[in-house]
């Protein structure tokens, strides 16, 4: 058994030596031979007889080869390297080929990755299919904190108690958890830093799912009384980024100058049920005070602000859930409106009958930032659709050109005895091989796209950002698979124009495809010209939208200012110690040289941040049901003055307002035209908050409207107020103006701020500008992928023109030396070929403005100031489908020009 | 020259494994003997009869050997292994199966 086995295991790597199999041969014809002679023929004739009888050697010889078990193996091999040797015969068909595919590849992966994490991936918890995100319909009256996601019956902050309430008392949840996030000041081995924090319930991490990485994870224990609680566990990224992954289990560190214990290191991987959040530390709910001191929360019914997420329990449908949880909200909410002080019926069927409780599939975790990122990653990757149709479009023309002019080559297989099947192997194993290669150096491209995109999108922000730079391994695999079949597809399409071809004739000819493969060839490429005719008029457009916004007029200035945000809560200020704290802190500023003046304001501006609420004007009689609500900035005495917003009637605030003087408001011009008709009727009005009487103040200007949460939105009515004689106490956000370079000027406040406090904190130091673009992220990010993407298409339809048109000029050879010899001058010539393209190309153009008219309409709540017709834009698009043209064209025609009529009429 | 009847796929070898079954033979040898036996009927094509060779001894059942001819000179034989007598063995009751299953359809009276 043994040696037989040997045997095998010999063969398969040796097989028969040649020798041996000849000699073998040799012996047989010989033993013919003398049979042939014994029975009487000559030795001639006994030769030829055994040789006839014999058949083939060499076939013989040939399949006893075929038979060794590595045969195909070999045959394969042998494939692969005449595929090899065919790609290297045309280095530049192959480099455009395997670019185009590894473009597509790496585009695609990359995008796609991105999309993957945004929308599809689950939370890293256990069972995410069980979670359920809980949201609400229904009047509320009081506070509410939102951080974006919530819509007109989609209200997805809940007020402690309720949760609270939900949580003991239902029985379709095997747990409820709550967190709300914010940010925290945090002292660590004497370095004090602002982070994101999340107040989370007690039973947060074991509801999810999310087990310790070092010590141990909150548990329901920690969640006692308000204040009782001073726990904290971190985020792994950040123990391990800051801390350096240091022992802090059962170490002290100060939040808000509170000393917490610090108990654990969550899971690696977990941040938030929120996608997007990214904490560094959390802590039971309970410690609520500690971390907002300005607020109230823990048994306010009226203060809205934790997002809720439930497990259901085994054996519970959504459905069921639904009713029951519902039937509990309705109970919770007859409770609560018996404390209402508005018990009218009109209140009643607001707040109980109209109240529902929405239960979703919560896998993905509730996330208003994915709703951002989903348009601009959803056009995105519409644009990388385009790119790989392009591509996949441009390699089959690209191979079809080829195999038009290999026609004689496969003439001479065929002659020589290659089977069909041996043709279309050889074929195959070419497109094998530039799949292979596209996929190789697709993703090659990918992490350094990935890490390149993401610091793009990440640049500016505090650093640390929702979007991992991991690669998904089955968005790759998914596209490597597909790229290679649509490859091999390709590599496919030159067999059918060669199968079973008529030999005598292509030989003749020496060229292969026939009007229809040019026609086919011919619409390959304009649909090229189309694809990339979109893509820059996608990219005209962001491009556009991006500068409109760049260039808006904000109502001020935003040149050299630079904002940053100062919050002493975090440094554990006690809330009547910051408004004195934070004048000190301005004082300072405005003392340092190079700074024309300073200003501070709770209400950031240009950043997707608004304050708002309702305000009662004494004097003014509201339509029925009018629902006005206005901006509520807490400023400075120097804001207005500081970012330049101009008076139009009345007085700045100035230094004789004070925390004790007379409360005095400055309102815009939309404002007073609202409420009084004119700014000047506005003056020595009073406007407070509704029920609360302390917020009285007296108008005493009127500024000029400017533009507040962002660029693309217009200017809201706005009621300004000093912070120092605010209600409350919070941190704030400062502008700076300055003469001096941004980075001069940040080294110096952050030592004039030191100098008030080493304690204090200076957050998110930027400039205006900066800040700004920031806030246009997304549409900057589109605009520069789109601009990428119409190059890149530009360039493959290019190459894609130039491919048919050096193509049909070879077959036109004869053509025109007929014309040059009956005549025809070079010009002509250069005319007849230009002919071509321009029509290819102005048919191409044609039929793709309609159509890019429509598709950019799905994009248009993406742009700016730009008509999705913009007459600049299609023009300038048309201009470089010409000149790509025109350049395509222009190496065919020249050699066109340059044919020489005898030697052309001799060719073939 | 009469053309050879067609053998079933797989017959050749069940043939050559037979007329080896006794002795070891060279190629020539076996052609030599299928045709004998079945009088002429059975002609190996010898361009076949050598790629069955190999086949045969790529997977093990039979062995061959360099040894001398009738005539003293080098010649391959070949003989059975024993798991060439056992595919022998196999291949012949399959045969045999086969063979009467098909008589009896032909020789019932419809």
């Amino acid at each position: 058994m043994i040696p037989e086995i040997w045997s095998r295991v010999k063969f398969f790597f040796a097989g028969k030596r040649r020798r041996e199999v000849d000699e073998e041969i040799q012996f047989h014809l010989q033993r013919e031979m003398e049979e042939n002679m014994a029975r009487g023929m000559n030795e001639k004739e006994a030769r030829r007889r055994a040789a006839i009888a014999f058949g083939g050697r060499e076939r013989a010889r040939e399949q006893c080869r075929q038979e060794r078990p590595v045969w195909t193996l070999e045959s394969m091999w042998r494939d692969v390297k005449y595929g090899f040797r065919g790609l290297t015969r045309n280095p530049i068909f192959t480099a455009v080929a395997v670019l185009t595919l590894a473009l597509a590849i790496g585009a695609n992966t990359t995008v796609f990755s991105l999309l993957d994490q945004a929308l599809m991936q689950a939370l890293p918890v256990q069972d995410p299919g069980r979670l359920v995100v809980l949201s609400f319909a229904g009047d509320y009256s009081g506070h509410r904190e939102s951080h974006g996601g919530s819509s007109e019956g989609h209200i997805h902050e809940f007020s402690y108690p309720m949760y609270k309430d939900l949580r003991d008392r239902n029985t379709a949840f095997s747990g409820i958890v709550a967190s709300s996030t914010t940010r925290a000041g945090i002292t660590w081995n004497d370095r004090a830093e602002a982070v994101g924090a999340d107040m989370v319930s007690g039973n947060y991490f074991q509801v999810l799912g999310v087990p310790a990485a070092v010590g141990r994870v909150l548990v329901s224990s920690d969640e006692t009384a308000p204040g009782a609680n001073p726990v904290a566990v971190l985020n792994f990224d950040y123990w391990k980024s800051r801390l350096a992954e240091a022992p802090v289990v059962g170490k002290t560190m100060l939040v808000n100058g509170s000393p917490f214990t610090i108990v654990g290191v969550a899971a690696p991987g977990f941040h938030s049920t929120i996608w997007g959040e990214l904490p560094d530390i959390y802590v039971p709910v309970t410690m609520q005070k500690t971390i907002e001191p300005q607020w109230d929360y823990l048994n306010d019914h009226h203060s809205y602000w934790m997002n809720v997420v439930g497990r259901l329990k085994p054996g519970i449908t959504l459905a069921q859930a639904d009713a029951s949880m519902n039937a509990l909200f309705r109970d919770l909410r007859t409770e609560e409106f018996t404390q209402l002080k508005d018990q009218s019926p009109k209140a009643r069927t607001g707040f109980i009958t109209k109240g529902h409780l929405n239960l979703e599939a919560g896998a993905n975790g509730f996330s208003p930032m994915r709703q951002d990122v989903q348009t601009p990653l959803t056009i995105i990757m519409g644009m990388v659709l385009l790119v790989i149709l392009m591509a996949v479009v441009n390699v089959a023309s690209l191979l079809l050109v080829r195999a038009a002019t290999r026609a004689r080559e496969f003439s001479v297989r065929y002659a020589l005895g290659a089977t069909n099947g041996q043709v279309l192997r050889q074929l195959l194993a070419e497109g094998m091989l530039l799949g292979v290669a596209g996929a190789v150096a697709g993703v090659a491209l990918v992490p350094e796209a990935l890490h390149g995109l993401i610091r793009w999108m990440s640049s500016g922000s505090d650093g640390s950002q929702a979007f991992s730079a991991t690669l998904d391994w089955r968005v790759l695999l998914f596209t490597v698979v597909v790229t290679l079949i649509a490859s091999l597809l390709f590599s496919l399409a030159p067999a059918v124009q060669f199968w079973n071809p008529k030999l005598a004739e292509a030989l003749h000819q020496g060229r292969g495809g026939t009007s229809g493969s040019l026609r086919f060839r011919r619409t390959c490429v304009a649909l090229q010209i189309g694809f990339s005719l979109l893509l820059i008029v996608a990219a005209g457009l962001f491009v556009r939208t991006i500068s409109n916004l760049r260039n808006v007029n904000a109502g001020f200035a935003t040149d050299h200012l630079l904002v940053f945000n100062l919050n002493p809560l975090l440094a554990g200020y006690p809330p009547t110690g910051v408004a004195p704290v934070e004048q000190r802190a301005l004082d300072a500023i405005a003392a340092l040289p190079g700074v024309r003046g300073v200003g501070a304001t709770n209400d950031e501006d240009l950043a997707d941040d608004g304050v708002s609420g309702d305000v009662v004007v004494p004097g003014y009689t509201p339509p029925p049901n009018e629902e006005y609500d206005v901006e509520l900035p807490w400023v400075s005495n120097d804001y207005l003055q500081t970012l330049g917003i101009p008076l139009v009637v009345g007085r700045y605030f100035n230094a004789s307002d004070t925390a004790t003087s007379d409360k005095v408001a400055i309102v815009n011009e939309l404002f007073a035209k609202h409420f009084f008709g004119s700014p000047r009727a506005a003056l020595g009005h009073h406007v407070s908050r509704p029920n609360r009487p302390l917020t009285d103040a007296t108008i005493v200007g009127v500024v000029r409207d400017v533009k507040h949460e962002s660029v693309r939105s217009a200017a809201y009515p706005t009621d300004y107020t000093l912070f120092a004689q605010a209600e409350r106490t919070t941190g704030l956000i400062f502008y700076v103006r300055t003469w001096q370079d941004p980075d001069a000027a940040a080294n110096s406040i952050r030592a004039a701020i030191a100098n008030v406090d080493t304690k204090l904190i200076v957050g998110h130091l930027t400039t205006m500008r900066d800040e700004i673009d920031q806030n246009l992220l997304a549409e900057r990010t589109i605009a520069l992928l789109a601009t990428a993407f119409g190059l890149l298409a530009t360039v493959l339809a290019g190459i894609g023109l130039y491919g048919i048109l050096a193509y049909s000029t070879a077959q036109r050879t004869k053509e025109i030396g007929i014309r040059m010899a009956l005549g025809a001058r070079r010009a002509t010539v250069v005319r007849l070929i230009l002919w071509e393209v321009m029509v290819l190309a102005g048919g191409a153009v044609l039929v793709t403005i309609p159509i890019a008219i429509l598709a950019t309409r799905a994009v248009r709540s993406q742009l700016f100031g730009v008509s999705v017709a913009d007459p600049v834009v299609y023009a300038l698009g048309i201009a470089v489908i010409c000149v790509v043209a025109g350049l395509s064209a222009f190496i065919p025609a020249r050699r066109a020009a340059t044919v020489d009529p005898a030697r052309a009429l001799r060719t073939d | 020259m009469p053309p050879s009847s067609d053998l079933l796929q797989g017959t050749l070898d069940m043939l050559i494994l037979k007329s080896i079954v006794l002795r070891p033979q060279h190629g020539w040898a076996i052609a030599q003997r299928i045709q004998q036996i079945s009088r002429d009927v059975l002609q190996i094509g010898q361009g076949s009869l050598y790629p069955a060779l190999h086949r045969l001894e790529y997977r093990g059942w039979i062995r061959a050997q360099w040894g001398a001819s009738e005539n003293n000179r080098r010649a391959r034989y070949y003989s059975l292994t024993a798991a060439g007598r056992k595919q022998l063995e196999a291949e012949l009751q399959n045969w045999e199966r086969l063979t009467g299953a098909v008589n009896l359809v032909l020789k019932a009276s419809f």
